[in-house]
């Protein structure tokens, strides 16, 4: 009789445990992954629209407002995008469906802060209940010049903060009208040139040389001697059953990492890759985080490495110049010259600064997160170095600017859909690095067509940050 | 205003949750020793706590928002749901004489829960739910002078496993296919669930072997039965079915042998079962791959779990407020589903208490199984109350995700005829131990603990 109570008090405890998973299941559902979750495009419950409440603002950092609703004479609300298609794939829209900050920050801007107080008000004098504002990171100031550089060229301009991983601006070309979204929809969901597609965010580009910057780091970990270490550039160089031409079948003659990060001679790099293996490539790779999820608020891609450790040899060096199957979004590689600007460390990149609530009081403000470290100090400054050389006497002068050291790297990615990509990536001033920036031009009819714009869009942003001070 | 009141009725509706349960705890601390405040209060206050939420709920319920108008259908409803409510509490005291109070209290909550919600998604089931109840409170107060008229039902023991398998082989043949599965009977113009009613059948059945000393014979015998009785469940496609009946026997002879070694062999067992099942049959397929990963798949196998999971994480810990979520976009919310209804409109917390509330009953249904003297009440008590908690558990598990989705009720709040009859019935046999024992034991103190039938105790 005793085994039985025993027996009993163990099945009693089995199942008390069966039933606090459940708690601690649920408490995390609704703890962490709730955000994830509800901001699923798949949620109806998005398109879920009280039109006893007026939906919070989005604002720029300067206060400029970006979109509000207003008041129309049946009783309902209609959202105006007072910048229209200029910070289009920021807020993204909200009709059908939601996008961008719209989406993400949803029920913060259905949210009444001290709801009841509020609701009581509006019963006693009529005062239209109002949701919280949203402040983003974003400055319309260098998200207009980005805007304008890009002007009709498809390609993306994400400019970031390397200290903190604010977004200061977010720019994708093709965009839309968020205001005429609903009205255009059947054109908008099936155009080609997919225009409600964040290309900043979303699009997948091969990173060609701007790649280099890691294959950098490959080297100098995996070469003992990189210092000295030179390699004769021919203009042409063949591995296996695979042919590797520098940019215009140039010969860059004699050069050692700095002299091949300058001129972008693939040859080098693709020789040290035989050297240290696809293995030793691929850890680089995974530390410098293309695989870490990103924890950004907007819809984005995930990037794609396409090297594995057996990868054969043409495969190896394709990957170690930028081409092959490895694909990265423009915000990635913004974040990776960001990180090399912050001394190796990549701060996760955010675009909501903080709430702004009715009665004008603030709160919520994102707290900078440190994502990945992907290398050393000294590894960070030695590439840093690499990159002013870049601007000053390579591929990259065209971003340099009057006064103001610029460190970069160019890219020119071939691909699959036509003429080439061009990339820039790059931060400044060099001593103490303020901006980071990355270009991309979709299928560039002019070498190097990024590099300039980089340069107005670094000359601007660092222009608008010293008004600031 | 009324988004006024309905924001402010959901702190309200947690409130009447959050103290109903402390209410609970106060009467167990006062019945293990210390004191917290009186357990008759205590009792008193739960119960007033029901009709309140009950009262609450259907104010918000009965107002029409377009018309500004009490809807008096909804009004009447609720006035009789009260009453319901009310009747329940009193006759319940007197049928059951000392039967364990906070069972009562946490079934009638459940109840009435379940009546808000259905009220709230779809009133005709609301109907058709209150009607059961009530049928199945009446059933449960005669089941005591049923159990005068026939005092050793034990004896019975193959005639339960019989209709068991007469019910199951019926359902096969004759059943009717609902929600992908096939383990409806129509008789008449009535539908309903036989695995629901088996399981009275098979705890009967169970006790009844397991009440004497458990022999190779007894083991091997239950053992093949219990197995064709689940695999049975498994051609029905009644996965959640077949996971109760299967937990209910390894619980039910691991108390009657009180042998560790069995339980897990058993568990190794049904582990390499599952893998079994899970290749030969597509639909565990479907519901394993909608379990690992919903997301690859919205818009088929996995659209129920992923609105369930919106509906729970999209309003937080208070909720939306009643009627202003939108829970009807899961579907089989009033059945299956209930529990993210529940969470995403009266908020997660809601949802938690509910759980407590189960384990509160376990608790209590743990506690009868332990103070029972004899072990054939032991028995049966413990596998009644495993039956049911399992039963609420994987179904929530299900639900939030965190194991693969069964379709079964839960327990007194999923809309279903059979499934409330039977949980009310079995809640009904739990607390008749409670109060036989009560009864008897007392008289039996000096008498030999244990059944003696065939002249061998078991220790």
């Amino acid at each position: 009789m005793n085994n039985m109570k025993r027996s009993i008090r163990r099945i009693f405890w089995l199942l008390v445990l069966c039933f606090f998973l459940l708690l601690g299941y649920m408490g995390k559902l609704v703890l962490m992954d709730r955000v994830a979750i509800s901001t699923n495009s798949y949620n109806t419950r998005l398109r879920y629209v009280d039109n006893t409440i007026r939906r919070g603002d989005i604002i720029d950092i300067d206060g400029e407002v970006l979109a509000t609703s207003v008041l129309q004479n049946d009783g309902t609300y209609v959202r105006k995008y007072l910048r229209s298609r200029m910070a289009a794939h920021i807020t993204g829209y909200s009709s059908v469906g939601k996008t961008g900050v719209e989406a993400a920050e949803n029920f913060e801007m259905m949210k009444l802060h001290n709801e009841f107080l509020q609701r009581v008000m509006s019963i006693a004098t009529g005062k239209e209940l109002v949701g919280n504002s949203v402040v983003v990171t974003v400055d319309m100031d260098i998200q207009t010049v980005a805007g304008n550089l890009l002007g009709n060229a498809k390609g993306a301009v994400v400019v970031v903060e390397p200290s903190t991983g604010r977004i200061l601006a977010l720019q994708a070309y093709p965009d839309f009208d968020p205001n005429t979204v609903s009205a255009n929809w059947e054109n908008l969901k099936d155009a080609e040139n997919s225009p409600l597609v964040n290309r900043a965010t979303q699009g997948l580009y091969p990173p060609g040389s701007t790649f280099k910057l890691v294959s950098s780091l490959a080297v100098m970990e995996n070469i003992q001697d990189w210092q000295s270490r030179t390699y004769e550039c021919t203009g042409r160089a063949s591995f296996e059953n695979k042919v590797i031409h520098c940019y215009n079948k140039k010969a860059h003659g004699t050069v050692d990492l700095k002299q091949a990060l300058t001129v972008s001679c693939n040859g080098y790099f693709a020789q040290m890759a035989t050297e240290f293996g696809a293995s030793k490539l691929g850890e680089v790779m995974k530390r410098v985080g293309i695989e870490t999820p990103l924890g950004f608020e907007l819809a984005y891609s995930k990037n794609k490495i396409g090297l594995n450790p057996n990868a054969t040899q043409s495969e190896l060096v394709e990957t170690a110049i930028g081409q092959g199957q490895t694909a990265v979004t423009p915000l990635y590689m913004a974040m990776l010259a960001a990180a090399i600007a912050n001394e190796g460390i990549m701060m996760q990149p955010y675009i909501v600064d903080h709430i702004q609530y009715t009665n004008g009081k603030v709160g919520k403000y994102t707290v900078p997160k440190k994502l990945t470290k992907i290398c050393t100090t000294a590894e960070a400054t030695a590439l840093k170095d690499m990159m002013v050389s870049v601007v000053e006497n390579g591929t990259g002068s065209a971003a340099s600017i009057k006064g103001v050291t610029v460190a970069g790297k160019t890219g020119t990615a071939e691909n699959a859909t036509g003429n080439d990509h061009s990339w820039f990536v790059g931060f400044a001033p060099a001593e103490d690095p303020k901006v980071a920036v990355a270009v991309l031009i979709e299928n560039s009819n002019a070498y190097g067509s990024a590099t300039p714009i980089a340069g107005k869009v670094i000359q601007e942003a660092l222009k608008q940050m010293e008004n600031k001070e | 205003m009324l988004d006024l009141l309905i924001m402010l009725s959901r702190f309200l509706f947690v409130f009447y949750i959050g103290f109903f349960l402390w209410q609970g705890i106060v009467y167990i601390a006062y019945e293990q020793g210390g004191f917290l405040g009186s357990p008759y209060h205590a009792v008193s206050i739960q119960r007033r706590l029901i009709i309140l939420m009950h009262i609450t709920a259907f104010l918000i319920l009965a107002y029409n928002r377009e018309l500004g108008i009490y809807n008096w259908q909804t009004v009447l409803f609720g006035a009789v749901g009260c009453v319901f409510l009310l009747a329940a509490i009193h006759f319940l005291d007197r049928f059951y004489y000392e039967g364990c109070p906070l069972i009562w209290t946490g079934m009638l909550f459940l109840m009435d829960t379940s009546l808000i919600m259905l009220q709230r998604l779809a009133p005709v089931l609301a109907y058709k739910q209150l009607m059961w109840m009530i049928i199945g409170l009446v059933g449960m107060l005669l089941l005591p002078a049923f159990f005068r008229l026939i005092p050793r039902f034990e004896v019975f023991e193959w005639a339960f496993i019989i209709i068991c398998f007469g019910l199951l082989f019926c359902t096969k043949i004759f059943g009717v296919e609902r929600n992908g599965s096939t383990n409806w009977l129509r008789v008449g113009g009535i539908t309903f669930q036989p695995s629901e009613l088996i399981k009275f059948l098979f705890v009967f059945y169970l006790a009844s072997v397991f009440r004497k000393r458990v022999e190779w014979k007894e083991f091997i015998v239950t053992g093949v039965l219990s197995a064709g009785v689940v695999l049975l469940l498994v051609l029905q496609k009644d996965l959640g079915s077949a996971l109760i009946f299967f937990m209910t026997y390894m619980v039910m002879l691991y108390i009657a042998t009180a042998n560790e070694f069995l339980f897990f062999l058993g568990m190794i067992c049904a582990s390499g079962a599952a893998t079994f099942a899970y290749k030969i049959f597509s639909h565990v397929r479907v519901r394993v791959a909608a379990w690992q990963n919903p997301w690859v798949d919205i818009d088929r196998g996995g659209y129920q779990i992923v609105n369930s999971l919106f509906a729970i994480t999209t309003w937080g810990f208070l909720g939306s407020g009643l009627t202003k979520g939108m829970p009807k976009s899961i579907p089989v919310v009033e059945s299956d589903f209930i529990f993210a209804a529940i969470c995403e409109e009266f908020g997660a917390l809601f949802g938690a208490g509910v759980i407590c509330i189960f384990i509160m009953l376990l608790y209590r249904g743990v506690r009868i199984a332990l103070d029972c003297k004899r072990r054939y009440y032991s028995i049966l008590a413990l596998g009644v109350i495993t039956m049911l908690c399992f039963q609420a558990f994987i179904i929530i598990g299900g639900v939030i995700k965190l194991i693969p989705l069964t379709g079964v009720t839960l327990p007194f709040v999923s809309y279903g005829g059979t499934s409330v009859l039977v949980s009310l019935m079995m809640m009904g046999l739990l607390q008749w131990v409670c109060v036989y024992c009560e009864q008897h034991d007392a008289d039996e103190e000096t008498s030999p603990v244990l059944e003696t039938e065939g002249g061998q105790g078991y220790e």
